[in-house]
């Protein structure tokens, strides 16, 4: 992860967030990837973070000099995909 | 890093965040300290209302409508936007029974000035139109905001911040220390000492581990509650809804409910947010301190949400979240000194309250440790309904 991203580059395209506001988020103490996601929405779209999660944790690495392990990862959220309510609601057992 | 502050709050959540604002605007210095980063906990894993609708008649409501009021001026006050509005609630009976208790709970708030309206079906229908077609009315109470609670705990850090707000995240609380009096004089956390005369306790479901420090008995417990997320959806709700059966569970037991309802606790609310997803709950459940969501409840609640808006049955879900609800078995939260520490305060035992009570929360914490006059009678808040309470006391 050499190369440094411009600040103009999209990094999560379901809720449009640059890699700039990714950068002020973690200036106003954004550690992880959770904080950053709660500061700038980054991860909370249709496709919740699987394309941008790890720009994300590449931008903190960067930022904040963390090991690879440090950056965390969005909490693992039922439904693994998106799935209609109809599906979810279906033959529940009463 | 022992530097002294006249105030350190301990929690940097809804609550945490909104008693940090008030007490700077006293002209106290603060130190604001979270284990974790600002509204990481349930103050971003939570609904995003502000209701009168949900509240029981008397102090309850008074207090709610206190906090809407203190919205409304926070909104001009704070540089940051945290997505106010007042776009009203409709709460929807699903059967006659409900209705007649509806309409009692109706009168009792219009008896108090409150701006509460039944409606019909057809009324109801006029502000849903996604509303199942047998549902035979509800009402409608206008004064109900919806914001961004985690929007709203940045909004406060930030106008404050460097003023007199000091905010040490990912910092956490050790122990909290006396001096030869028996008063607070500062608090050890992993990161160094922080000296003040005056500690609030914010910690949310974490609050009664923060008083163990002290030996204060504190039974506070997490309550979970899950939420569905929606994609993103042309408009499909246009206000907070909610179903009669939630008020039902929220202060009343022994009520015949739906099977499903009693089985996982499980009533339906909904509304839109600024994404354009909705956002539906809700469940209540004690499953201790956890983050995991389960699937029967999840599946509970997207069954019971098509009971009310069948258009959801195709509407595709993309997230379900857990969050922990600070409960308390009086269904009442702790605004208060502690007579026992002196310099030790509590704001904490919200339950699904902290974001509707969070401004004036904050208001009535800076009066307390400012040694002012409440500007509300907060005694049913005392924490010395505790008093001689509990295997520590």
């Amino acid at each position: 992860m050499a190369e440094r991203f411009d600040d103009d580059m999209l990094v999560c395209r379901c809720e449009e967030v640059t890699v700039g506001q990714v950068r002020e988020a973690i200036r106003r103490g954004a550690c992880d990837v959770t904080d950053v996601k709660l500061r700038t929405r980054a991860g909370m779209g249709l496709c919740q973070g699987r394309t941008c999660e790890a720009l994300v944790q590449a931008i903190l690495r960067q930022e904040l000099g963390l090991p690879a392990d440090k950056t965390g990862y969005s909490t693992p959220r039922t439904p693994q995909r998106p799935v209609s309510f109809g599906t979810l609601g279906g033959d529940i057992d009463e | 890093m022992s530097k002294a502050y006249d105030v350190i709050v301990i929690g940097a959540g809804a609550v945490g965040t909104s008693c940090a604002y008030h007490l700077v605007k006293k002209g106290m210095s603060v130190a604001l300290i979270d284990m974790r980063d600002v509204a990481r906990g349930s103050s971003s894993h939570c609904d995003a209302a502000a209701l009168l609708s949900d509240k029981q008649p008397g102090v309850d409501v008074a207090l709610g409508y206190d906090s809407i009021r203190r919205f409304l001026e926070l909104q001009e006050e704070l540089s940051n936007p945290f997505d106010l509005e007042q776009g009203g609630s409709l709460t929807v009976c699903e059967t006659e029974a409900q209705v007649e208790l509806g309409a009692e709970y109706v009168k009792a708030m219009q008896a108090d000035g409150y701006d509460f309206q039944m409606l019909d079906k057809y009324e109801m229908k006029q502000k849903e139109p996604f509303l199942a077609d047998d549902l035979p009315g509800g009402f409608w109470s206008s004064a109900c905001c919806s914001l961004s609670p985690f929007k709203l705990c940045f909004a406060f850090v930030d106008e404050v911040k460097g003023k007199g707000l000091d905010v040490f995240i990912h910092t956490k609380v050790t122990n909290i220390l006396l001096d030869d009096k028996g008063a607070v004089c500062g608090v050890d956390t992993d990161q160094g000492r922080f000296t003040a005369k005056n500690v609030v306790n914010c910690a949310g479901v974490w609050s009664g581990k923060v008083c163990d420090y002290l030996g204060l008995y504190f039974p506070v417990e997490p309550r979970n509650g899950i939420i569905l997320v929606s994609s993103q959806t042309a408009p499909m709700c246009h206000q907070k809804v909610q179903e009669y059966g939630y008020l039902i569970t929220k202060f009343q037991t022994g009520f015949k409910q739906d099977p499903l309802v009693e089985k996982y606790n499980v009533t339906m609310n909904i509304e839109p947010t600024e994404g354009n997803n909705v956002i539906i709950g809700g469940s209540r459940n004690f499953t201790g301190f956890t983050e995991v969501a389960d699937i029967n409840v999840i599946r509970a609640i997207a069954r019971r949400a098509i009971r009310f808006f069948p258009i959801l049955k195709d509407m595709n879900c993309v997230r379900a979240y857990q969050g922990m609800r600070p409960y308390m078995a009086e269904h009442l939260p702790v605004i208060s000194a502690v007579d026992e520490v002196p310099g030790f305060f509590i704001a904490a035992g919200h339950e699904g309250d902290g974001i509707a009570l969070d401004p004036v929360t904050g208001q009535l914490i800076s009066e307390l440790v400012a040694g002012e006059k409440p500007h509300k009678d907060i005694s049913e808040y005392s924490y010395s309904r505790y008093k001689g309470k509990g295997p520590k006391a």
